[in-house]
């Protein structure tokens, strides 16, 4: 390979990651699902929701206006904290929260860096790392409430991982691939992985959830009980950032419901190697697909209250469990009858 | 629930010194205190005691209703018990009214009622908007807040202001019913049975919130009796006891509803019992806007002393200019005491008087500060997150504990 082709290729990827799929789009996904939260919720509760900040689009411009306020405000770095692990935790937590999108595929011809057959195992880890350093973050903050925020999340974290992974598990065994992409073929070719395992999904969007912290399991940050759960201790940019964090987790596990189970880009079967038709209207299609899934979660927001922590942790060891084994023996089951 | 079960009656003996318990300060600013702190030892995730610091917001008030001519003591009252003004202000007045000697007019007594009813809706909505946001459901915070406002805009309609309303004075009420009131108020208690049904189908059968609070905070019959808790809260625990029924004011005696008791005294017991009292005070105003009677809004005593100028304004506008009287009022020598059922509780004044401007000794006791056992006796046992629960449950107000 010559210099230049290479020096393209590493343009093109990083455009991928800085652009489309990536990071712009991640910020403008999240700036619009917070502002269509607040306004979702504010609708129900009888509110306005943002109004003031761009007043003529109904506030859109709100959660910009919050991120430029955390950018300028006084970081606050309190003395008997662990300062190396307070000051990086929320960044790398952001990190690879946004790394896991390098193997999440939006277009049958997308690959960064190297092309791979185990994307779905790679994106998993990555994933599975980010909760790791929510609880360094109650761990260096050196606040009662942070520290019980952090062992919520250790608690929830182990009991809602391994639905979490059966539930993906299930569904490489109906496709019989560790790919995304074949995965979609396969659903483009057959039906979409909703109607093949619904358990699976519904197992899915549990997760989902309660790893993103979405309501009724709001438990890590119970405002009434721990202030602000692992975030207690931190200000300025660092909480904005850890605020965004759960919302690009929601968009990842989006993106992965909307091409494990909604037929990623269907009904764009078009099979052209191009950038627009290879990646751009079908990348479109499964971001949609991805915010429908999020507007539908974030409108939980103004239905149900949280639960109780061991609720929580004994529905994910009963139910929820029960239901991802019980998806697994459903997949196994079609496979060997339907095919 | 727990693997420890720990009781009442072990509170004494557990020992909370040395390293093993977690001790959490929640409080005084903390989003789940309100104004008092709550000194919490965390055994795991159970809470092995629960120390309230209250006196945050004491604003001495009998203090200050002790250096002041007997009227000025209404506003007083008044401000410790904002969600509840009108029963601060009713129960004082009827202890002055009982060292004065007056009785107010059958119409008064049914206009304070009234004024009464209305208020105790808002002051349950209140609670239940406390309580939905300390379980995380912004929603029902909202829209019990929210509705509150129709009903604030009807006491507006009645006495001129929306919260602090004073407008019971001794002898009567400040002002008539005006005109269209009747058709105001029927428009916003049908609107609020309407409301009532969305929040049965988002707060009351939510399963999340039946989760949470089903068997959570218990506080059996007798320990409700032992411990001398009030109001609603002592009603869900099972005690048929309401100040209106069993000690009536007012025109209670001639008003015709029931008195709702739980079974369990658990937290949705007491969720429960403020849909139930909202739904009894809906219709106790529309008895007393059917049965009100015709006839003066102030005592005689109190009429005679308006001067010309005072009485014409009263026959055009129906409104009471307060007399000289009222800021020289001396009532004779003596103790007096009155009991009134307010939405959090009962509230018990005793004053006395040595005939002179000032009120001698002026004591009273609000309904939050004999719901406090709640935190120490109900908590133990429980978990963390249930704290909250709890606490929203009773609907406890600190600055009215604090007075």
């Amino acid at each position: 390979m010559g210099i230049i082709p290479l020096i393209l290729w590493l343009i093109q990827d990083l455009l991928y990651i800085i652009i489309f799929p990536g990071l712009v789009t991640i910020l403008v996904v999240v700036v619009i699902i917070i502002w269509l939260e607040r306004k979702i919720a504010a609708k129900v509760q009888m509110r306005f929701g943002p109004l003031w900040v761009s007043k003529k689009i109904g506030g859109a411009l709100q959660s910009l206006a919050d991120l430029l306020r955390y950018s300028f405000q006084e970081v606050i770095i309190p003395e008997k904290t662990d300062k190396w692990a307070f000051i990086l935790a929320p960044g790398l937590m952001f990190a690879f929260a946004t790394i896991a999108l390098i193997f999440i595929p939006v277009g049958p011809y997308y690959s960064v860096l190297f092309p791979s057959y185990y994307t779905i195992l790679f994106s998993l880890a990555l994933i599975i790392i980010t909760p790791i350093f929510a609880i360094t973050v109650g761990w260096a903050s050196d606040n009662k409430f942070s520290f019980i925020g952090a062992l919520r999340e250790g608690f929830l974290l182990i009991s809602y991982e391994i639905p979490f992974l059966l539930s993906v598990v299930s569904m490489v065994i109906i496709f019989h691939t560790y790919d995304y992409i074949n995965a979609v073929q396969n659903q483009l070719s057959f039906l979409p992985g909703i109607i093949l395992n619904p358990l699976a999904a519904l197992t899915m969007l549990i997760v989902m959830i309660r790893t993103t912290g979405r309501f009724p399991f709001d438990i890590t940050e119970a405002d009434s009980e721990l202030v602000m759960g692992l975030f207690t201790e931190y200000s300025a940019l660092f909480f904005g950032v850890g605020m965004a964090t759960p919302y690009v987790e929601l968009y990842n596990f989006s993106l992965i419901f909307s091409l494990l189970f909604l037929g990623g880009w269907w009904p764009f079967t078009l099979n052209v190697m191009n950038p627009v038709y290879g990646l751009i209207l079908p990348g479109i299609i499964v971001v949609v697909k991805a915010f429908i899934v999020m507007a539908v979660l974030v409108f939980l927001r103004a239905v149900y209250p949280r639960y109780r922590l061991d609720q929580a942790v004994r529905s994910g060891w009963s139910y929820v469990l029960l239901l991802s084994i019980l998806s697994v023996i459903l997949s196994v089951v079609e496979v060997m009858f339907l095919r | 629930m727990s693997e420890k079960v720990y009781n009442i009656d072990d509170l004494q003996n557990i020992n909370v010194e040395g390293e093993k318990y977690i001790i959490l300060q929640i409080g005084p600013s903390h989003p789940g205190s309100g104004h008092m702190r709550l000194k919490v030892w965390l055994d795991g995730d159970i809470i092995v005691k629960v120390d309230p610091d209250i006196g945050f917001v004491h604003r001495t008030s009998e203090w200050l209703s002790e250096r002041r001519e007997w009227i000025k003591a209404v506003p007083i009252v008044e401000r410790i018990m904002l969600p509840d003004t009108v029963h601060a202000n009713l129960a004082y007045v009827l202890t002055v009214e009982k060292l004065l000697g007056i009785e107010p007019p059958p119409r008064a007594q049914y206009l304070r009622s009234l004024v009464a009813e209305i208020n105790r809706i808002t002051s349950h909505l209140y609670g239940i908007g406390i309580f939905g946001i300390f379980l995380g459901s912004s929603t029902v915070y909202m829209w019990a807040f929210g509705d509150r406002e129709p009903f604030i805009d009807l006491m507006e309609m009645l006495t001129g202001a929306r919260i602090t309303t004073s407008y019971i004075i001794p002898g009567g009420v400040r002002w008539d019913l005006p005109n269209g009131f009747k058709e105001r108020a029927e428009t916003v208690l049908q609107y609020m049975e309407r409301r009532l049904k969305d929040y049965e189908d988002i707060w009351v059968k939510n399963p999340v919130v039946q989760a949470r609070t089903i068997n959570v905070g218990t506080l059996k019959k007798e320990d409700a009796i032992r411990l001398g808790v009030v109001g609603p809260n002592l009603r869900a625990s099972g005690v048929y006891y309401d100040t209106r029924k069993h000690h009536p004011y007012a025109a209670y005696s001639n008003l015709d509803f029931e008195v709702p008791t739980m079974k369990n005294g658990d937290s949705y017991d007491r969720l429960l019992i403020r849909v139930e009292e909202i739904k009894q005070s809906i219709k106790l105003i529309r008895q007393i806007l059917k049965d009100i009677p015709e006839g003066k809004i102030i005592a005689d005593q109190i009429y005679n002393q308006l001067n010309p100028v005072m009485k014409k304004n009263y026959e055009e506008k129906k409104r009471v200019m307060f007399p000289a009287f009222m800021i020289h009022m001396r009532p004779p020598a003596g103790e007096a005491s009155a009991k009134v059922e307010a939405g959090r509780g009962e509230i018990f004044f005793y004053i006395k008087s040595t005939g002179d401007k000032y009120p001698y000794r002026f004591r009273w006791v609000t309904p939050s500060f004999r719901n406090l056992p709640y935190f120490t006796h109900v908590t133990v046992g429980h978990r963390l997150a249930d704290l909250p629960t709890i606490y929203g449950s009773i609907d406890y107000f600190p600055p009215e504990a604090d007075r």
